[in-house]
Protein backbone atom coordinates (compact mmCIF):
# COMPACT_ATOMS: atom_id res chain seq x y z
CA UNK A 1 0.00 0.00 0.00
CA UNK A 2 0.96 3.64 -0.05
CA UNK A 3 2.44 3.88 3.43
CA UNK A 4 6.15 4.03 3.66
CA UNK A 5 6.35 2.90 7.27
CA UNK A 6 5.65 -0.54 8.69
CA UNK A 7 3.10 -1.10 11.44
CA UNK A 8 4.18 -1.39 15.05
CA UNK A 9 3.01 -4.40 17.06
CA UNK A 10 0.23 -2.37 18.69
CA UNK A 11 -0.90 -0.94 15.37
CA UNK A 12 -1.12 -4.45 13.91
CA UNK A 13 -3.08 -5.61 16.95
CA UNK A 14 -5.48 -2.65 16.65
CA UNK A 15 -5.87 -3.19 12.90
CA UNK A 16 -6.90 -6.79 13.56
CA UNK A 17 -9.30 -5.63 16.29
CA UNK A 18 -10.95 -3.07 13.97
CA UNK A 19 -11.23 -5.44 11.02
CA UNK A 20 -12.75 -8.10 13.30
CA UNK A 21 -15.15 -5.81 15.18
CA UNK A 22 -16.39 -4.04 12.05
CA UNK A 23 -16.19 -7.01 9.69
CA UNK A 24 -14.25 -4.94 7.20
CA UNK A 25 -13.49 -6.25 3.75
CA UNK A 26 -9.77 -5.59 4.06
CA UNK A 27 -7.10 -7.56 5.84
CA UNK A 28 -5.41 -5.85 8.81
CA UNK A 29 -2.17 -5.67 6.80
CA UNK A 30 -3.91 -3.67 4.08
CA UNK A 31 -4.77 -0.78 6.40
CA UNK A 32 -2.53 2.17 5.78
CA UNK A 33 -1.44 3.22 9.30
CA UNK A 34 -1.38 6.86 8.25
CA UNK A 35 -4.67 7.05 6.32
CA UNK A 36 -7.80 8.55 7.94
CA UNK A 37 -10.13 5.97 9.49
CA UNK A 38 -13.29 7.97 8.74
CA UNK A 39 -14.52 9.61 5.56
CA UNK A 40 -11.70 9.11 3.08
CA UNK A 41 -9.44 6.16 3.73
CA UNK A 42 -11.28 3.33 5.45
CA UNK A 43 -14.61 5.15 5.21
CA UNK A 44 -15.91 4.34 8.69
CA UNK A 45 -19.09 5.98 10.02
CA UNK A 46 -20.45 6.95 13.43
CA UNK A 47 -21.97 3.52 14.03
CA UNK A 48 -18.51 2.08 13.47
CA UNK A 49 -17.10 4.57 15.98
CA UNK A 50 -19.39 3.20 18.67
CA UNK A 51 -18.46 -0.40 17.85
CA UNK A 52 -14.80 0.50 17.93
CA UNK A 53 -15.20 2.23 21.29
CA UNK A 54 -16.76 -0.94 22.74
CA UNK A 55 -14.06 -3.20 21.35
CA UNK A 56 -11.32 -0.90 22.61
CA UNK A 57 -12.80 -0.57 26.09
CA UNK A 58 -13.06 -4.37 26.37
CA UNK A 59 -9.53 -5.02 25.25
CA UNK A 60 -7.64 -2.07 26.70
CA UNK A 61 -9.76 -1.18 29.73
CA UNK A 62 -10.42 2.51 29.04
CA UNK A 63 -13.25 4.51 27.49
CA UNK A 64 -13.24 6.73 24.43
CA UNK A 65 -14.77 10.20 24.70
CA UNK A 66 -16.12 12.55 22.10
CA UNK A 67 -14.17 15.57 23.19
CA UNK A 68 -14.26 16.90 19.62
CA UNK A 69 -10.80 18.21 19.03
CA UNK A 70 -9.06 15.29 20.63
CA UNK A 71 -11.30 12.73 18.94
CA UNK A 72 -10.58 14.19 15.57
CA UNK A 73 -6.97 13.46 16.29
CA UNK A 74 -7.60 9.98 17.71
CA UNK A 75 -9.37 8.79 14.58
CA UNK A 76 -7.08 10.68 12.21
CA UNK A 77 -5.31 7.38 11.50
CA UNK A 78 -4.54 3.95 12.87
CA UNK A 79 -1.25 5.44 14.05
CA UNK A 80 -2.89 8.20 16.09
CA UNK A 81 -5.40 5.75 17.53
CA UNK A 82 -2.55 3.45 18.56
CA UNK A 83 -0.76 6.36 20.24
CA UNK A 84 -3.94 7.18 22.17
CA UNK A 85 -4.38 3.54 23.23
CA UNK A 86 -0.73 3.34 24.31
CA UNK A 87 -1.18 6.40 26.52
CA UNK A 88 -4.49 5.37 28.10
CA UNK A 89 -4.49 1.59 28.26
CA UNK A 90 -4.99 0.05 31.66
CA UNK A 91 -2.73 -2.80 32.71
CA UNK B 1 -55.02 31.51 13.37
CA UNK B 2 -53.75 31.79 16.92
CA UNK B 3 -50.43 32.89 18.28
CA UNK B 4 -48.50 30.55 20.58
CA UNK B 5 -45.76 31.81 22.91
CA UNK B 6 -42.24 30.71 22.01
CA UNK B 7 -41.42 29.62 25.55
CA UNK B 8 -43.81 27.93 27.97
CA UNK B 9 -41.57 28.04 31.05
CA UNK B 10 -41.43 30.23 34.15
CA UNK B 11 -38.25 32.40 34.22
CA UNK B 12 -36.77 30.61 37.24
CA UNK B 13 -37.27 27.04 35.97
CA UNK B 14 -34.23 25.08 34.88
CA UNK B 15 -34.32 24.62 31.12
CA UNK B 16 -30.88 23.13 30.48
CA UNK B 17 -27.76 21.79 32.17
CA UNK B 18 -24.38 22.66 30.78
CA UNK B 19 -22.19 20.17 32.60
CA UNK B 20 -22.98 20.78 36.26
CA UNK B 21 -24.30 24.31 35.65
CA UNK B 22 -28.07 24.76 35.47
CA UNK B 23 -29.45 27.32 33.01
CA UNK B 24 -32.81 28.91 33.83
CA UNK B 25 -35.50 29.78 31.30
CA UNK B 26 -34.77 33.46 31.99
CA UNK B 27 -31.07 33.03 31.25
CA UNK B 28 -31.98 31.14 28.08
CA UNK B 29 -34.18 34.00 26.85
CA UNK B 30 -31.27 36.40 27.44
CA UNK B 31 -28.96 34.13 25.41
CA UNK B 32 -31.57 33.93 22.62
CA UNK B 33 -31.91 37.72 22.52
CA UNK B 34 -28.13 38.23 22.49
CA UNK B 35 -27.61 35.85 19.55
CA UNK B 36 -30.68 37.19 17.72
CA UNK B 37 -29.16 40.67 17.89
CA UNK B 38 -26.05 39.39 16.11
CA UNK B 39 -27.87 37.67 13.26
CA UNK B 40 -27.78 39.31 9.88
CA UNK B 41 -31.08 39.37 7.97
CA UNK B 42 -31.45 35.95 6.33
CA UNK B 43 -34.35 33.78 5.20
CA UNK B 44 -32.87 30.52 6.50
CA UNK B 45 -30.46 29.44 9.23
CA UNK B 46 -28.71 26.09 9.04
CA UNK B 47 -28.35 24.94 12.67
CA UNK B 48 -25.01 23.11 12.87
CA UNK B 49 -24.45 23.37 16.64
CA UNK B 50 -23.11 20.22 18.26
CA UNK B 51 -23.57 21.55 21.80
CA UNK B 52 -27.23 20.87 22.49
CA UNK B 53 -27.74 24.03 24.51
CA UNK B 54 -26.26 26.17 21.75
CA UNK B 55 -28.50 24.37 19.23
CA UNK B 56 -31.40 25.42 21.45
CA UNK B 57 -30.17 29.04 21.61
CA UNK B 58 -29.63 29.12 17.83
CA UNK B 59 -33.13 27.80 17.15
CA UNK B 60 -34.65 30.41 19.49
CA UNK B 61 -32.61 33.25 17.98
CA UNK B 62 -33.70 32.25 14.48
CA UNK B 63 -37.36 32.16 15.55
CA UNK B 64 -37.03 35.55 17.26
CA UNK B 65 -35.83 37.03 13.97
CA UNK B 66 -38.41 35.26 11.78
CA UNK B 67 -35.71 33.01 10.27
CA UNK B 68 -36.58 29.43 9.27
CA UNK B 69 -34.24 26.81 10.77
CA UNK B 70 -32.86 24.12 8.47
CA UNK B 71 -32.27 20.85 10.33
CA UNK B 72 -29.53 18.60 8.99
CA UNK B 73 -27.64 16.12 11.13
CA UNK B 74 -25.19 15.85 8.22
CA UNK B 75 -22.75 18.73 8.80
CA UNK B 76 -20.44 17.93 5.90
CA UNK B 77 -19.18 20.73 3.61
CA UNK B 78 -20.95 19.00 0.73
CA UNK B 79 -24.30 19.15 2.53
CA UNK B 80 -23.78 22.79 3.57
CA UNK B 81 -23.18 23.83 -0.07
CA UNK B 82 -26.14 21.76 -1.26
CA UNK B 83 -28.50 23.46 1.22
CA UNK B 84 -27.18 26.93 0.38
CA UNK B 85 -27.80 26.25 -3.32
CA UNK B 86 -31.33 25.12 -2.58
CA UNK B 87 -32.08 27.86 -0.02
CA UNK B 88 -30.28 31.01 -1.24
CA UNK B 89 -29.31 33.41 1.51
CA UNK B 90 -28.90 30.67 4.12
CA UNK B 91 -26.50 31.38 6.96
CA UNK B 92 -25.01 28.71 9.20
CA UNK B 93 -25.21 28.95 12.99
CA UNK B 94 -22.24 26.94 14.20
CA UNK B 95 -20.26 26.27 17.36
CA UNK B 96 -16.96 24.96 16.08
CA UNK B 97 -17.71 22.68 13.16
CA UNK B 98 -16.02 23.66 9.89
CA UNK B 99 -18.31 25.91 7.81
CA UNK B 100 -18.05 26.54 4.08
CA UNK B 101 -21.06 28.88 3.77
CA UNK B 102 -21.63 32.30 5.43
CA UNK B 103 -21.76 31.59 9.16
CA UNK B 104 -22.38 33.17 12.55
CA UNK B 105 -20.80 31.67 15.64
CA UNK B 106 -23.41 30.58 18.15
CA UNK B 107 -22.72 31.31 21.80
CA UNK B 108 -24.39 31.96 25.13
CA UNK B 109 -23.76 35.70 25.36
CA UNK B 110 -26.81 36.77 27.33
CA UNK B 111 -26.28 39.44 30.00
CA UNK B 112 -29.81 39.77 31.33
CA UNK B 113 -32.84 40.95 29.40
CA UNK B 114 -34.56 38.90 26.74
CA UNK B 115 -38.31 38.72 26.37
CA UNK B 116 -40.60 35.85 25.48
CA UNK B 117 -42.45 36.36 22.18
CA UNK B 118 -45.46 35.01 20.30
CA UNK B 119 -45.40 33.07 17.03
CA UNK B 120 -48.29 32.41 14.65
CA UNK B 121 -49.10 28.68 14.78
CA UNK B 122 -48.91 28.33 10.99
CA UNK B 123 -45.43 29.91 10.76
CA UNK B 124 -42.86 27.43 9.41
CA UNK B 125 -40.33 27.19 12.23
CA UNK B 126 -38.07 24.47 10.85
CA UNK B 127 -37.51 22.29 7.80
CA UNK B 128 -36.39 18.67 8.19
CA UNK B 129 -35.03 16.48 5.44
CA UNK B 130 -35.35 12.87 4.35
CA UNK B 131 -33.77 11.00 1.49
CA UNK B 132 -36.45 11.04 -1.17
CA UNK B 133 -37.20 8.06 -3.38
CA UNK B 134 -34.95 9.48 -6.07
CA UNK B 135 -32.02 9.90 -3.68
CA UNK B 136 -32.37 13.70 -3.55
CA UNK B 137 -33.26 15.03 -0.08
CA UNK B 138 -36.97 15.81 0.34
CA UNK B 139 -37.90 18.82 2.51
CA UNK B 140 -40.57 18.70 5.22
CA UNK B 141 -41.76 22.04 6.62
CA UNK B 142 -42.71 22.11 10.29
CA UNK B 143 -45.29 24.73 11.32
CA UNK B 144 -44.78 26.05 14.85
CA UNK B 145 -48.22 24.77 15.89
CA UNK B 146 -47.34 21.20 14.84
CA UNK B 147 -44.07 21.24 16.78
CA UNK B 148 -45.82 22.58 19.88
CA UNK B 149 -48.64 20.00 19.66
CA UNK B 150 -46.13 17.13 19.31
CA UNK B 151 -44.10 18.35 22.30
CA UNK B 152 -47.24 18.64 24.41
CA UNK B 153 -48.34 15.10 23.45
CA UNK B 154 -44.92 13.64 24.19
CA UNK B 155 -44.75 15.35 27.59
CA UNK B 156 -48.16 13.93 28.51
CA UNK B 157 -47.38 10.46 27.17
CA UNK B 158 -44.07 10.15 29.02
CA UNK B 159 -45.19 11.81 32.25
CA UNK B 160 -42.90 14.81 31.77
CA UNK B 161 -45.53 17.47 32.39
CA UNK B 162 -45.24 17.66 36.17
CA UNK B 163 -43.32 20.79 37.28
CA UNK B 164 -42.58 19.15 40.65
CA UNK B 165 -40.65 16.42 38.89
CA UNK B 166 -37.78 18.44 37.42
CA UNK B 167 -36.69 15.69 35.04
CA UNK B 168 -33.41 15.93 33.13
CA UNK B 169 -33.29 14.74 29.51
CA UNK B 170 -30.01 13.20 28.36
CA UNK B 171 -29.94 12.65 24.60
CA UNK B 172 -27.54 10.69 22.43
CA UNK B 173 -29.32 11.76 19.24
CA UNK B 174 -28.26 14.91 17.32
CA UNK B 175 -30.49 17.93 18.01
CA UNK B 176 -30.84 18.28 14.22
CA UNK B 177 -32.35 14.84 13.65
CA UNK B 178 -36.17 15.21 13.83
CA UNK B 179 -36.46 12.77 16.74
CA UNK B 180 -33.63 14.49 18.61
CA UNK B 181 -35.08 17.90 17.77
CA UNK B 182 -38.51 17.01 19.17
CA UNK B 183 -37.19 15.41 22.36
CA UNK B 184 -34.23 17.63 23.23
CA UNK B 185 -35.07 21.03 21.69
CA UNK B 186 -38.87 21.34 21.54
CA UNK B 187 -39.53 19.46 24.79
CA UNK B 188 -37.59 21.79 27.12
CA UNK B 189 -39.29 24.80 25.47
CA UNK B 190 -42.75 23.42 26.24
CA UNK B 191 -42.49 21.06 29.23
CA UNK B 192 -40.87 21.29 32.69
CA UNK B 193 -37.69 19.38 31.84
CA UNK B 194 -34.02 20.35 31.66
CA UNK B 195 -31.97 19.15 28.72
CA UNK B 196 -28.32 18.22 29.17
CA UNK B 197 -26.00 19.94 26.69
CA UNK B 198 -23.73 16.92 26.12
CA UNK B 199 -21.74 15.55 24.43
CA UNK B 200 -23.29 12.13 24.96
CA UNK B 201 -22.03 9.79 22.28
CA UNK B 202 -19.80 7.26 24.02
CA UNK B 203 -21.11 5.16 26.93
CA UNK B 204 -18.86 6.80 29.54
CA UNK B 205 -20.27 10.25 28.71
CA UNK B 206 -23.84 9.04 29.15
CA UNK B 207 -22.91 7.27 32.41
CA UNK B 208 -21.41 10.47 33.83
CA UNK B 209 -24.41 12.59 32.83
CA UNK B 210 -26.79 10.08 34.40
CA UNK B 211 -24.78 10.02 37.61
CA UNK B 212 -24.57 13.81 37.87
CA UNK B 213 -28.18 14.78 37.10
CA UNK B 214 -30.49 15.32 40.08
CA UNK B 215 -34.06 13.99 40.05
CA UNK B 216 -35.55 11.91 37.25
CA UNK B 217 -33.23 11.12 34.38
CA UNK B 218 -34.71 10.38 30.98
CA UNK B 219 -32.33 8.87 28.47
CA UNK B 220 -33.25 9.60 24.84
CA UNK B 221 -31.43 7.22 22.53
CA UNK B 222 -31.53 4.73 19.63
CA UNK B 223 -31.38 0.92 19.49
CA UNK B 224 -27.75 1.00 18.33
CA UNK B 225 -26.70 3.35 21.12
CA UNK B 226 -28.76 1.48 23.69
CA UNK B 227 -27.02 -1.75 22.80
CA UNK B 228 -23.64 -0.06 23.33
CA UNK B 229 -24.82 1.48 26.63
CA UNK B 230 -26.01 -1.89 27.94
CA UNK B 231 -22.77 -3.56 26.86
CA UNK B 232 -20.85 -0.71 28.51
CA UNK B 233 -22.58 -1.31 31.85
CA UNK B 234 -24.30 2.09 31.97
CA UNK B 235 -27.01 2.41 34.63
CA UNK B 236 -28.98 4.99 36.59
CA UNK B 237 -31.71 6.11 34.18
CA UNK B 238 -35.28 6.59 35.41
CA UNK B 239 -36.71 5.98 31.94
CA UNK B 240 -35.31 5.21 28.51
CA UNK B 241 -36.86 6.42 25.26
CA UNK B 242 -35.68 4.86 22.01
CA UNK B 243 -36.54 5.61 18.38
CA UNK B 244 -35.30 5.55 14.76
CA UNK B 245 -35.66 1.75 14.40
CA UNK B 246 -37.72 -0.91 16.16
CA UNK B 247 -36.03 -2.19 19.30
CA UNK B 248 -35.74 -5.94 19.60
CA UNK B 249 -37.76 -7.30 22.56
CA UNK B 250 -34.64 -9.12 23.80
CA UNK B 251 -32.58 -5.91 23.92
CA UNK B 252 -35.47 -4.03 25.52
CA UNK B 253 -35.78 -6.68 28.26
CA UNK B 254 -32.04 -6.70 28.88
CA UNK B 255 -31.93 -2.89 29.00
CA UNK B 256 -34.82 -2.79 31.46
CA UNK B 257 -33.04 -5.29 33.70
CA UNK B 258 -29.63 -3.62 33.53
CA UNK B 259 -30.80 -0.03 33.77
CA UNK B 260 -33.64 -0.75 36.17
CA UNK B 261 -35.92 1.53 34.16
CA UNK B 262 -38.80 1.16 31.72
CA UNK B 263 -37.73 1.19 28.08
CA UNK B 264 -40.20 3.06 25.89
CA UNK B 265 -40.20 3.51 22.15
CA UNK B 266 -41.41 6.32 19.92
CA UNK B 267 -42.72 5.72 16.42
CA UNK B 268 -42.42 8.57 13.98
CA UNK B 269 -40.72 9.93 10.89
CA UNK B 270 -39.22 13.24 9.84
CA UNK B 271 -42.20 14.11 7.64
CA UNK B 272 -44.83 13.60 10.36
CA UNK B 273 -42.89 13.80 13.63
CA UNK B 274 -43.53 11.41 16.52
CA UNK B 275 -47.02 9.93 16.45
CA UNK B 276 -47.08 6.88 18.76
CA UNK B 277 -45.29 5.03 21.52
CA UNK B 278 -45.07 1.66 23.22
CA UNK B 279 -43.28 -0.10 26.05
CA UNK B 280 -41.44 -2.76 24.07
CA UNK B 281 -41.66 -5.59 26.61
CA UNK B 282 -45.43 -5.14 26.85
CA UNK B 283 -46.05 -6.11 23.22
CA UNK B 284 -45.58 -4.88 19.69
CA UNK B 285 -48.68 -2.68 19.44
CA UNK B 286 -48.18 1.10 19.17
CA UNK B 287 -50.51 3.57 20.91
CA UNK B 288 -51.11 6.81 19.02
CA UNK B 289 -50.40 10.17 20.67
CA UNK B 290 -53.45 12.15 21.69
CA UNK B 291 -54.88 14.03 18.72
CA UNK B 292 -53.18 11.84 16.09
CA UNK B 293 -55.28 9.55 13.88
CA UNK B 294 -54.34 6.87 11.38
CA UNK B 295 -56.27 6.54 8.15
CA UNK B 296 -56.12 3.24 6.26
CA UNK B 297 -55.37 3.82 2.59
CA UNK B 298 -56.13 0.39 1.24
CA UNK B 299 -54.16 -2.80 1.81
CA UNK B 300 -51.58 -2.29 4.49
CA UNK B 301 -50.84 1.33 3.65
CA UNK B 302 -51.88 4.13 5.97
CA UNK B 303 -51.53 7.87 6.46
CA UNK B 304 -51.30 9.85 9.68
CA UNK B 305 -53.46 12.88 10.48
CA UNK B 306 -51.26 15.00 12.71
CA UNK B 307 -52.31 18.16 14.61
CA UNK B 308 -50.81 21.23 12.98
CA UNK B 309 -49.84 19.56 9.69
CA UNK B 310 -51.88 20.59 6.65
CA UNK B 311 -52.59 17.15 5.15
CA UNK B 312 -52.39 13.41 5.84
CA UNK B 313 -48.83 12.04 5.86
CA UNK B 314 -48.25 8.58 4.30
CA UNK B 315 -46.39 6.15 6.56
CA UNK B 316 -43.26 4.57 5.12
CA UNK B 317 -44.13 1.37 6.99
CA UNK B 318 -46.91 -1.04 6.20
CA UNK B 319 -49.22 -1.39 9.19
CA UNK B 320 -52.02 -3.47 10.57
CA UNK B 321 -54.52 -1.38 12.52
CA UNK B 322 -56.20 -3.24 15.39
CA UNK B 323 -59.76 -2.88 16.59
CA UNK B 324 -58.46 -1.01 19.66
CA UNK B 325 -56.82 1.64 17.46
CA UNK B 326 -53.32 0.38 18.19
CA UNK B 327 -51.21 -0.63 15.22
CA UNK B 328 -48.45 -3.09 14.34
CA UNK B 329 -45.63 -2.62 11.84
CA UNK B 330 -45.52 -5.40 9.30
CA UNK B 331 -42.96 -4.26 6.76
CA UNK B 332 -41.57 -1.32 4.89
CA UNK B 333 -43.39 0.34 2.04
CA UNK B 334 -41.64 0.38 -1.32
CA UNK B 335 -37.92 -0.20 -1.37
CA UNK B 336 -36.83 2.02 1.49
CA UNK B 337 -34.05 0.84 3.78
CA UNK B 338 -33.12 2.35 7.11
CA UNK B 339 -29.81 2.48 8.96
CA UNK B 340 -28.49 4.71 11.72
CA UNK B 341 -31.73 6.73 11.76
CA UNK B 342 -31.47 7.52 8.06
CA UNK B 343 -33.59 6.29 5.19
CA UNK B 344 -32.69 5.69 1.59
CA UNK B 345 -34.36 4.17 -1.41
CA UNK B 346 -32.59 1.15 -2.90
CA UNK B 347 -33.65 2.31 -6.36
CA UNK B 348 -32.12 5.73 -5.65
CA UNK B 349 -28.89 4.14 -4.42
CA UNK B 350 -28.77 1.85 -7.46
CA UNK B 351 -29.15 4.85 -9.73
CA UNK B 352 -26.24 6.64 -8.05
CA UNK B 353 -24.16 3.46 -8.33
CA UNK B 354 -24.79 2.94 -12.02
CA UNK B 355 -24.05 6.59 -12.81
CA UNK B 356 -20.46 6.16 -11.67
CA UNK B 357 -18.01 6.30 -14.55
CA UNK B 358 -16.88 2.82 -15.55
CA UNK B 359 -19.80 1.07 -13.80
CA UNK B 360 -21.82 -0.88 -16.37
CA UNK B 361 -24.32 -2.39 -13.97
CA UNK B 362 -24.77 -2.63 -10.24
CA UNK B 363 -27.21 -3.34 -7.47
CA UNK B 364 -27.34 -2.68 -3.74
CA UNK B 365 -28.32 -5.61 -1.53
CA UNK B 366 -29.87 -5.14 1.92
CA UNK B 367 -29.45 -7.93 4.49
CA UNK B 368 -32.59 -8.93 6.34
CA UNK B 369 -31.20 -7.81 9.72
CA UNK B 370 -30.11 -4.34 8.51
CA UNK B 371 -32.03 -2.43 11.18
CA UNK B 372 -31.52 -4.76 14.12
CA UNK B 373 -27.85 -5.63 13.75
CA UNK B 374 -25.27 -2.84 14.01
CA UNK B 375 -22.74 -4.97 12.15
CA UNK B 376 -25.11 -5.40 9.20
CA UNK B 377 -24.58 -3.12 6.20
CA UNK B 378 -25.65 -2.81 2.62
CA UNK B 379 -23.56 -4.66 0.08
CA UNK B 380 -23.22 -4.00 -3.63
CA UNK B 381 -22.65 -6.21 -6.63
CA UNK B 382 -21.02 -4.27 -9.42
CA UNK B 383 -20.05 -4.88 -13.02
CA UNK B 384 -17.14 -2.52 -13.64
CA UNK B 385 -14.25 -3.95 -15.64
CA UNK B 386 -11.01 -2.22 -14.77
CA UNK B 387 -12.27 -0.52 -11.63
CA UNK B 388 -11.56 -1.56 -8.04
CA UNK B 389 -14.03 -1.77 -5.13
CA UNK B 390 -12.08 1.00 -3.39
CA UNK B 391 -12.57 3.33 -6.40
CA UNK B 392 -16.27 2.60 -6.47
CA UNK B 393 -16.67 3.31 -2.76
CA UNK B 394 -14.71 6.53 -3.17
CA UNK B 395 -17.06 7.65 -5.96
CA UNK B 396 -20.13 6.71 -3.92
CA UNK B 397 -18.86 8.60 -0.90
CA UNK B 398 -19.44 11.91 -2.66
CA UNK B 399 -23.14 11.26 -3.11
CA UNK B 400 -24.21 8.67 -0.54
CA UNK B 401 -24.34 9.03 3.25
CA UNK B 402 -21.65 7.04 5.06
CA UNK B 403 -24.13 4.68 6.75
CA UNK B 404 -25.28 3.47 3.32
CA UNK B 405 -21.84 2.91 1.82
CA UNK B 406 -21.72 -0.75 0.75
CA UNK B 407 -19.46 -3.18 2.55
CA UNK B 408 -18.47 -5.33 0.70
CA UNK B 409 -18.43 -4.21 -2.90
CA UNK B 410 -18.19 -7.41 -4.93
CA UNK B 411 -17.11 -7.17 -8.56
CA UNK B 412 -18.95 -9.61 -10.79
CA UNK B 413 -18.98 -10.30 -14.52
CA UNK B 414 -22.71 -9.76 -14.83
CA UNK B 415 -25.87 -9.53 -12.76
CA UNK B 416 -28.62 -12.15 -13.00
CA UNK B 417 -31.05 -10.08 -15.05
CA UNK B 418 -33.98 -11.82 -16.67
CA UNK B 419 -35.30 -11.46 -20.24
CA UNK B 420 -36.84 -8.05 -19.52
CA UNK B 421 -33.72 -6.82 -17.76
CA UNK B 422 -35.03 -7.10 -14.22
CA UNK B 423 -33.36 -8.79 -11.30
CA UNK B 424 -36.10 -10.92 -9.77
CA UNK B 425 -36.79 -10.93 -6.08
CA UNK B 426 -35.76 -14.58 -6.02
CA UNK B 427 -32.34 -14.00 -7.54
CA UNK B 428 -31.81 -11.00 -5.24
CA UNK B 429 -32.57 -13.21 -2.25
CA UNK B 430 -30.15 -15.84 -3.54
CA UNK B 431 -27.44 -13.18 -3.91
CA UNK B 432 -28.18 -11.89 -0.43
CA UNK B 433 -27.87 -15.37 1.05
CA UNK B 434 -24.55 -15.94 -0.72
CA UNK B 435 -23.21 -12.66 0.69
CA UNK B 436 -24.53 -13.49 4.17
CA UNK B 437 -22.78 -16.87 4.12
CA UNK B 438 -19.54 -15.13 3.24
CA UNK B 439 -20.03 -12.69 6.11
CA UNK B 440 -20.72 -15.30 8.75
CA UNK B 441 -18.07 -17.74 7.60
Amino acid sequence: MSSTTAMTALEAELAALIVGALQLEVTPEEIDPEAPLFGEGLGLDSIDALEMALAISRKYGFQLRSDDERNGRIFASLRSLAAHVEKNRVG
Amino acid sequence: MADIPFLNRAPGEILARRGARPVTAGEYLADVAALAARLPGAPYALNLCEDRYLALVAFGAALARGVVTLLSADRSPHRQRELLARYPGTIALADGVETVIPAVTAGAWGRGGGENFDLPEERVAAIGFTSGSTGEPAAHAKPWGALVAAARSAAARFGLDDPEDGATVIGTVPAQHMYGFETTVMLPLRAPVAVHSGPHFYPVEVAEALAAAPGRRVLVTTPLQLRALVAGGVSGASAVISATAPLSPALAAEAEARLGAPVLEIYGATEMGSIASRRTIKGEGWTLYDGVALRAEGGEEAAALVPGLPGPVPLSDLVEIGADGRFRLIGRRGDMVKRGGKRASLAGLNRVLTEIEGVQDGVFIAPEDLEANPAARLAALVVAPGRTPAEIVAALRERVEAVFLPRPVVLVERLPRNAVGKITRRSLEALRDTLADGRDG
